[in-house]
């Protein structure tokens, strides 16, 4: 029978079996979050074992389950679509449904596919365009020895753009980074309010800094605070702007307290009349943003009359 | 379900605000507690056996509930299944409620939810958008909800370039 098994779970087992058997028995978990484990039957015939050693190698588990309820659940997906990945094995490249949610990309073969093919936790990697740029590629270089890169391309420039800045902004660390400095932003902007100054807040433009994130350029007014200064590898470069100018009649709200977070932030030189009170001065933002009102109202009277003076003939004639 | 496994190991093993030796049980019945190491690194709770140094697992902590169960233990549970929580027990009070709290705080769903608040309070007081600086103030993820139904509507309208094979 077989006896004593000493089963060190992480590297590798050992069995010692006291009586000739022709058969051992051999239990060890499979990777990849298998929960039950696989029993594998090894044939030794007319053999007296005495002891076996082997190595499996085991790995850690993470709870699929965890991910894809996660994925399933109502909080919103951040982005998806087809993208190609190119197999480790031998460079081609395959078609694949992708969807990103938090800091996870999950991929498929088609969407609605019960069955998820895997995941790509993204913390610790580097977003990257190619060199060369026929494929509208890009790769996620995961940093350190023995590290994984995946290569991706895309359908056609805008869907490899937009994926990029997707993925640039879709860690942790970032959003980690990015709510502490927004909160301190806030807490700034509170107190200035507090004390009755004008809505420019002067640590805000010491942030600016087009090449370099949260990297802290010490204005005038600014503290140094404990923890914020990083080194440049975790910092993650600023996605390059492509923002079109958009016409303010395509923004569906227009209200100078809500717009930009209802609908697509227009760029900064479009925003009128910021740093002054809106409290005090209502009546010039009315203005301005009536002078847009006036004019399709005025092109709507001419209009209309242009259109009774047409129809006076058209008039049904009941004579 | 493949994962990048070595890329999470190696997340594992960075320096963690949060890592203890704790009694760790697992949800299922006859499941008894365990000595762990556990780790909060992101939106992730590793756990090793003691001295080692490659995890034995890993729990993405969104979509869970986590609770205090008594003065040292707090539980999480998953995917709506209140009954099925993992225990840990801690070494005193004061260590649960700070792991209670790290772990909430380490949720991305909550992160997230921080941030469109703060975005919205900057730009309530100040008139301006925090994220035009950083250029990514249509991205969908820092939006609240009603701006993601707009997004994803404008980006659902017919292109013709979706349609390559």
């Amino acid at each position: 029978m077989c006896a004593a098994q000493r089963y060190l779970f992480v590297w590798d087992f050992v069995i010692q079996v006291e009586l000739p058997v022709p058969i051992l028995k051999c239990y060890f978990p499979l990777r990849h979050g298998a929960t039950e484990g696989k029993t594998v039957t090894l044939l030794i015939p007319n053999a007296t074992v005495t002891s076996v050693s082997g190595c499996i190698s085991v790995g850690m588990k993470l709870h699929e389950k965890i991910l894809t309820h996660y994925l399933s659940c109502t909080s919103p997906v951040d982005k998806e679509g087809y993208l190609y990945k190119k197999k480790a094995r031998n460079a081609t490249y395959q078609r694949r449904w992708f969807v990103l949610k938090a800091n996870l990309l999950f991929y498929q073969e088609r969407p609605g596919d019960r069955h998820l093919l895997g995941v790509i936790v993204l913390e610790g990697c580097a977003v990257r365009r190619p060199e060369s740029d026929g494929q509208f590629g890009f790769s996620l270089v995961f940093e350190g020895p023995g590290l994984k890169t995946y290569r991706f391309a895309a359908g056609d420039r805008h869907t490899q753009e937009s994926w990029v800045k997707a993925l640039l902004s879709a860690s942790h660390c970032y959003l980690s980074l990015l709510v502490r400095d927004l909160g301190r932003q806030y807490e700034e902007a509170k107190q200035q309010q507090g004390s009755g100054e004008s809505c420019h807040s002067s640590s805000v433009s010491a942030l600016k800094s087009p090449t370099s994130f949260f990297l802290p350029v010490q204005g005038p007014t600014a503290e140094v605070r404990e923890g914020r200064s990083l080194s440049a590898s975790t910092v993650l470069q600023a996605p390059t702007k492509v923002v079109a100018r958009k016409s303010p009649k395509l923004w569906h709200r227009r209200n100078a307290h809500v717009t930009p977070l209802n609908g697509p932030a227009p760029l900064y030189g479009e925003w009128p009349l910021v740093g002054f009170d809106p409290l005090e001065e209502f009546s010039k933002l009315h203005d301005y943003y009536g002078q847009e009102v006036k004019k399709a109202r005025d092109e709507w009277l001419r209009s209309r009359q242009a259109q009774e003076e047409r129809s006076d003939g058209d008039l049904i004639n009941l004579g | 379900m493949r994962f990048n496994e070595k890329e999470l190991v190696s997340l594992s093993r960075q320096p963690s605000e949060k890592a203890a030796e704790l009694g760790m049980r697992g949800p299922k019945k006859g499941d008894v507690v365990k000595k762990r190491l556990v780790k909060l690194v992101v939106n992730f709770l590793f756990y090793f056996r003691i001295d080692e140094e490659e995890p034995i697992g890993a729990l993405l902590l969104e979509q869970c509930r986590v609770e205090r169960e008594d003065s040292q233990t707090f539980s999480i549970a998953f995917l709506d299944e209140a009954e099925r929580k993992y225990l840990f027990e801690c070494d005193s009070e004061e260590q649960c409620g700070e792991w209670v709290d790290a772990i909430i705080k380490a949720s991305y769903e909550f992160m997230r939810k921080n941030l469109i608040f703060y975005r919205t309070e900057i730009h309530r007081l100040t008139g301006k958008d925090p994220l035009e600086q950083y250029g990514i103030s249509d991205e969908t993820r820092f939006q609240d909800c009603f701006t993601i139904k707009m997004t994803l509507f404008k980006e659902n309208q017919p292109k013709t370039s979706e349609h390559l094979v």
